[in-house]
């Protein structure tokens, strides 16, 4: 019994892969930068967070706020900024998907920093996004099953 | 009895903590143990707490066991990536220290070196989920160990910090990755905290982990001011600002005021203990148990 944790690093990306992966990320930072504050972690979580990029933490939080959150939802390091989290909550319970943010977000590979997150999806490296809460009800059962998702 | 012992038999649990130095003295730890001893359940040794260049909590946590106080080891992300996580995981349960307490950790720029590079390569709820990997046997490499440690993990838990709700999904999660205790942050407000623990009984966490709540004795008012205007997500209800304000004796009122909530915190459902964590003023903590009528061990 173990843990699925990790996206799986391996297979390492091939060098013919690595300039697909470079194509395509020029269409991919131009849907995603200006709209979501994309950080180019390439391993897209943005459908479980309500479409606000959470890389964009000063500590790079993947499973919700740190306890230093203000009074009115200011970071704790940049109290000028609204906590990225807090922004991701209210926006999740505007759109109706709070059930997504008790999905626990895997360990960030950093081999794919930098890479297609598209590709990466199409490639099984990640799990692909939850784009509709309600049709996709037995996905979004599976990722919120009460034990975490356990390899046999 | 050990500290996971006394959480799985339910009795009230009372934990202190240590700030370890900011020098290579041990024998620092070694006095201040002598006020929890026979005192408290276990002892936070907290891990370069706001940045600030300590001595090592597992070095502490080690002096804690020579001296016979079972020690709760805080561990942070701000300082280690992956692989110094497990790494110093696996150098604790090798040291004979199983309780961790698994933080994010405060940001760098709070700290006396604000210009040091940031790990944060884990979060709290995956640091949680690598401990109880872990005590599976595995490594996050998949690699199995010849010998499987046997970690008591908890986490750290803020209800006074927005918004309220996602507090208890991020509690969830943490449950759900491993932990078994959880230590909330210093309680100033009841309000807030009764919601919160109505919420997590609704929830039914508080079965599936033992919630220590935090009391912070505080010696003067001017600690409160300070810590409402410049700690982040801590709520801080006037009464107790004003109490303070008119005490003629600010020590004894401060003491006073963390009894009457040590009592409170008692009757409310679901709180199994609790985690006295003055700044910088040890020596208080076996008064206040005492007088709390608290008598552990
Ligand atoms: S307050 Fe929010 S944005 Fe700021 S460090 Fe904490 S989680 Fe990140």
């Amino acid at each position: 019994m173990s843990f699925e944790f990790v996206t799986s690093g391996k297979p390492p990306i091939s060098p013919r892969e690595k300039k697909f992966s470079r194509f395509l990320l020029f269409f991919e930072d131009v849907a995603k930068v200006p709209v979501f504050g994309c950080q180019h972690c390439g391993e897209c979580i943005l459908s479980s967070t309500a479409f606000i990029c959470s890389q964009r933490c000063p500590k790079r939080m993947r499973n919700g706020p740190c306890g230093g959150t203000g009074a009115g939802g200011s970071c704790e390091v940049y109290p000028e900024r609204k906590c990225v989290w807090y922004r991701i909550y209210y926006r999740s319970k505007m759109l109706n998907r709070l059930n997504l943010l008790y999905k626990i977000n895997k360990i960030h590979n950093w081999n794919l920093e930098g890479t297609s997150a598209w590709l990466n999806v199409f490639m099984k490296r990640i799990d692909a996004p939850i784009w509709f809460v309600r049709n996709d009800k037995k996905k979004v059962k599976e990722m919120l099953s009460d034990d975490i998702q356990r390899k046999n | 009895m050990t500290f996971k012992e006394k959480i799985e038999s339910g009795t009230f649990i009372v934990c202190g903590e240590i700030g370890p130095p900011k020098s290579c003295d041990g024998d620092v730890i070694r006095e201040k143990s002598k006020y929890f001893k026979g005192v408290v359940d276990a002892v936070n040794i907290t891990d370069n707490q706001t940045a600030i260049v300590r001595l090592s909590s597992i070095a502490s946590a080690k002096i804690l066991l020579e001296v016979g106080v079972e020690p709760i080891m805080q561990m942070t992300c701000r300082d280690r990536n992956r692989i110094a996580i497990q790494s110093d995981l696996l150098g604790a349960a090798a040291l004979g220290i199983h309780n961790v307490l698994c933080l994010t950790g405060d940001y760098q720029k709070f700290g006396d070196q604000p210009e040091a590079k940031g790990v944060f390569d884990l979060d709290s709820v995956q640091l949680i989920a690598t401990a109880a990997k872990m005590n599976s046997g595995l490594l996050l490499s998949e690699q199995e160990m010849k010998k499987v440690p046997d970690f008591f993990i908890g986490a750290a838990a803020n209800p006074f910090a927005e918004p309220f709700e996602m507090r208890l999904i991020r509690l969830h999660k943490k449950v759900k990755a491993g932990a078994r205790f959880i230590q909330t942050q210093p309680v100033f407000d009841m309000d807030i905290f009764t919601r919160w623990m109505e919420k997590v009984v609704e929830m039914g966490l508080h079965e599936k982990c033992a919630i220590l709540a935090g009391v912070m004795p505080v010696k003067s008012v001017k600690a409160l001011h300070h810590m409402k205007k410049e700690v982040p997500g801590v709520k801080i209800n006037d009464e107790y600002i004003n109490r303070l304000e008119n005490a003629s004796d600010p020590k004894e009122e401060g003491v006073k005021i963390a009894i009457e909530m040590i009592q409170a915190l008692q009757k409310i459902k679901g709180v199994r203990g609790i985690h006295i964590m003055p700044v910088m003023w040890e020596s208080i903590t076996p008064v206040i148990v005492k007088e709390a009528g608290l008598g552990a061990i």
